[in-house]
């Protein structure tokens, strides 16, 4: 390995330029550290590089991660081999997933961070309460919708909790399945609304959002649309001077001194050489796989079990919601089309049936949205004919009379549900790949089942003449949400990080990304993850790197 | 090296027309456009055959060159690093997969009829590939019933499918895809079933292309969603 010469230190790193540790970057260079950047992927140019080509983006992995370059394994419990499996295959850039993403970005429930005090212990989870409060999180809610772009209507979602303010962009107009969804709900006393939305619709900070392709879920987007922190908070770090990014960098390990905390990072640059870069603070955002892996790859004399690892709670109870829908088709000889390929993926969605209900026999519930069916290569209609006449008949008979209601899972925290170092698959680096154990709890089960039921029931009430449920069988991670790897909680013992996101173990490691989550929430987690990197981001910058140190302490 | 993010734009848009092998030999092309006539066939509306599936899949499978069309569909992306060796070597077992593939699709076409699958007619050819499927030829869809269904993966990548499976995806990609990778000719595959579809990649980066008459024209949020008048 060659090695390349030492660049000075600096205030902050941030590994992994996604949602989250974009906006750590962000945060931090307006405050005025001075902050490097790395991404393993490229900083690609959204206007110049982004377009609707379906067989590149959705089927050839321009975007998501080449399985030979970057491979995952998978088992469902310790004592089966893992797999290589493409689980849960963020994509890897500077913007991470908010490149590809649809962007549903509803706001989470007071009831998501207390889970085990409304429910104390069940049996198989390890049900946890957040060290902190919708209340904590609410402000840094609301700069993400207004600072990233978030389109909705304030006041259409029945269940929503406090907000201090409106969104800063009206939602798109109604697509037909859309309409079609609200009707159904209005007939079945469902509250019906725009889901919440990355994108805006207006000249919001400045954008040009042109992009009416329809191209959305899965693509990039060439124009400033869709809210991704690549043309958003990315470029607003780089214009505070404070910050520098390194893409196709790829940091291998972190570094400790004999003090045990955290000195830098060794990452290997797009040319194969191995570079040393120091900094006073190493903030993770790589997402909850990577992330516990990259803590599970720095080990030393100090730990010997991983950084920050002392619990051995690292890449413990991972939780990866699951994408579980129903199709229905229409007939075309008595209904209008629905063009289902229509619209920038979101449409109406409700959080009817996310709260518990003890009479479904589970705990937890979803959140639930009509969405795009998608293009012609691709469209989804699980059980479609493989071939022959019947094949070409059911594209041309339902392309345009299909919709889909999905929900994404609530999936309940299992310790053994897990992230570790595969033992013998290793990455085009060489180094050891994450393996995933997962074997989805009962209550996943039991929920997903009634979910998808439901999902099935509106959209008869809709008018669908066949309905193709998909059920949870196996977790494959088709969300690209990951959580829980490195809890945070008040006891060193049981959990990773502290309610400041900051390693209990070595005072200047922070992770910012999903990898904190007590527990998965139903609502999709970005905005989440966005706000609460958001707050870590102040409190490293505004309080731990002036020497002082703060604690939240919850009432009751 | 040069970066992901700096990979050049080189050569041009497939032409569906053209007859030129890049990969296949002469029976090969011969056996999978006749095949991907049975996965898409010929009716009233053209089918895989018109589409030129088979040039999709030729120039496919003939290396590097045409896995990523650029953005605007001038050409497409030269690849480089280790990006470049993943896919080299992920083709090479594709194209074994396909070499192999023909020659057991014939094996059986040979073991039923003494002859070659290519020389087959379309309802014989139909039954060597439900043998060679190993399951029956699909039958409708109908109306009027549930199915329900395992897991669901975003995404549909081709590695590691056995021979069958990747024709069938193959097909699909080469019917439906945009025109600048050799295959949906004409866009005959985006107009038998409906779908708009940009005249050029290029028209979807700059606003020139739009969906938004598909979207609902007219529409009042407080009747679609009741709870804002009662909130107001």
């Amino acid at each position: 390995m060659r090695h390349a010469k030492k660049p000075d230190q600096v205030d902050a790193i941030v590994v992994g330029l996604g949602a989250t540790g974009a906006t750590a970057a962000k945060v931090l260079s307006e405050a005025g550290l001075k902050v490097v950047g790395f991404d393993r992927g490229p900083w690609l140019s959204a206007k110049d590089h982004y377009s609707g080509d379906e067989l590149k983006f959705v089927n050839r992995n321009y975007l998501w991660p080449d399985p030979n370059l970057f491979p995952r394994t998978l088992r469902h419990d310790e004592t089966s081999a893992a797999e290589r499996f493409p689980f849960s295959p963020t994509p890897q850039l500077v913007g991470g997933g908010t490149n590809h993403w649809a962007g549903w970005v509803p706001r989470p429930r007071e009831s998501d961070f207390m889970v085990r005090s409304l429910h104390g212990d069940i049996e198989g989870a390890s049900l946890a309460d957040w060290p902190i409060r919708y209340e904590h999180l609410e402000p840094y809610l609301t700069k993400v919708e207004w600072e990233f772009g978030i389109s909705g209507i304030a006041g259409a979602d029945k269940y929503e909790p406090f907000r201090s303010k409106a969104y800063p962009s009206e939602p798109l107009r109604p697509t037909k399945f859309g309409k079609r969804f609200y009707e159904a709900c209005n007939k079945m006393g469902i509250n019906g609304f725009p889901i919440p939305h990355a994108m805006v619709t207006n000249n919001h900070k400045g954008r040009d959002p042109f992009n009416t392709t329809s191209f959305w879920n899965q693509y990039g987007d060439p124009s400033t649309a869709r809210s991704n922190t690549l043309t958003t908070f990315i470029p607003e770090a780089v214009a505070t001077g404070n910050f520098e990014l390194r893409s196709e960098s790829f940091v291998r390990e972190i570094t400790v001194g004999k003090d045990g905390r955290a000195t830098g990072v060794v990452y290997i640059d797009p040319d194969g050489n191995e570079v040393v870069q120091e900094a006073k603070v190493v903030v993770l955002g790589l997402g909850a796989i990577e992330s516990a892996r990259l803590m599970l790859m720095s080990k030393s004399p100090q730990f010997p079990d991983g950084l920050g690892n002392s619990s051995g709670m690292v890449g413990k109870n991972a939780t990866f919601h699951e994408y579980v829908f129903a199709v229905g088709l229409f007939d075309q000889e008595i209904d209008d089309p629905l063009h289902g390929w229509a619209g920038n993926y979101i449409s109406g969605g409700t959080f009817e049936f996310y709260e518990t209900d003890e009479n479904r026999g589970h705990i937890g519930g979803c959140l639930i949205s009509a969405s795009q069916t998608c293009h012609p290569i691709n469209w989804v209609f699980p059980g479609r004919p493989q071939w022959g006449q019947s094949l070409k008949d059911a594209d041309r008979s339902y392309f345009n009379f299909a919709m889909k209601i999905g929900a994404i899972l609530h999936d309940m925290p299992v310790e053994s549900n897990r992230v570790d170092l595969d033992p013998t698959v290793k990455d085009a680096w060489g180094l050891p790949v994450a393996r995933i154990t997962h074997k989805p709890h009962a209550n996943d089960v039991a929920m997903s089942k009634w979910q998808v039921d439901k999902n099935a029931e509106i959209l008869q009430v809709a008018g669908a003449r066949k309905t193709v449920p998909v059920y949870l069988d196996r977790m494959t991670g088709n969300t690209c949400h990951q959580h829980g790897t490195a809890r945070m909680g008040t006891d060193p013992s049981k959990t990773v990080l502290n309610e400041w996101c900051q390693s209990h173990d070595v005072d200047n490691l922070f992770v910012v990304d999903g990898s904190c989550f007590p527990t998965s929430t139903g609502v999709n987690p970005t905005l989440t993850m966005m706000a609460n990197a958001w707050r870590v981001s102040e409190y490293i910058a505004d309080v731990w790197s002036k020497g002082r140190e703060e604690h939240i302490t919850l009432a009751g | 090296m040069t970066l992901k993010a700096d990979w050049e734009i080189v050569g041009s848009p497939i032409d569906p027309d053209s007859d030129e092998r890049l990969f296949f030999t002469d029976h090969e092309w011969d056996t999978i456009e006749a095949a991907a006539a049975r996965i898409i066939p010929t009716d009233h509306d053209p089918g895989a055959r018109e589409a030129r599936v088979v040039v999709f899949i030729d120039r496919y499978l003939s290396g590097i060159d045409y896995i990523f069309a650029a953005a605007d569909g001038s050409g497409f992306l030269k690849l480089t690093g280790k990006f470049a060796d993943a896919w080299r070597a992920r083709m090479f077992d594709m194209q074994q997969t396909y070499r192999d593939g023909i020659k057991a699709l014939d094996a059986v076409a040979r073991d039923q009829f003494s002859k070659a699958f290519k020389d087959l007619g379309e309802s014989e050819q139909d039954l060597v590939l439900e043998a060679f499927s190993g399951a029956p030829k699909p039958g409708p869809v109908t109306l009027g019933s549930s199915l329900a269904v395992g897991t669901f993966l975003q995404g549909t990548f081709d590695q590691g499918l056995p021979f069958f499976e990747a024709l069938c995806l193959h097909t699909r990609q080469g019917f439906y895809c945009d025109p600048v990778y050799g295959g949906n000719k004409d866009q005959i595959g985006w107009k038998i079933i409906g779908f708009p579809g940009p005249k050029s990649l290029k028209d979807t980066m700059d606003g020139t292309y739009s969906t938004t008459e598909y979207f609902v024209e007219e529409y009042d949020w407080n009747e679609l969603v009741p709870h804002l008048g009662k909130a107001g």
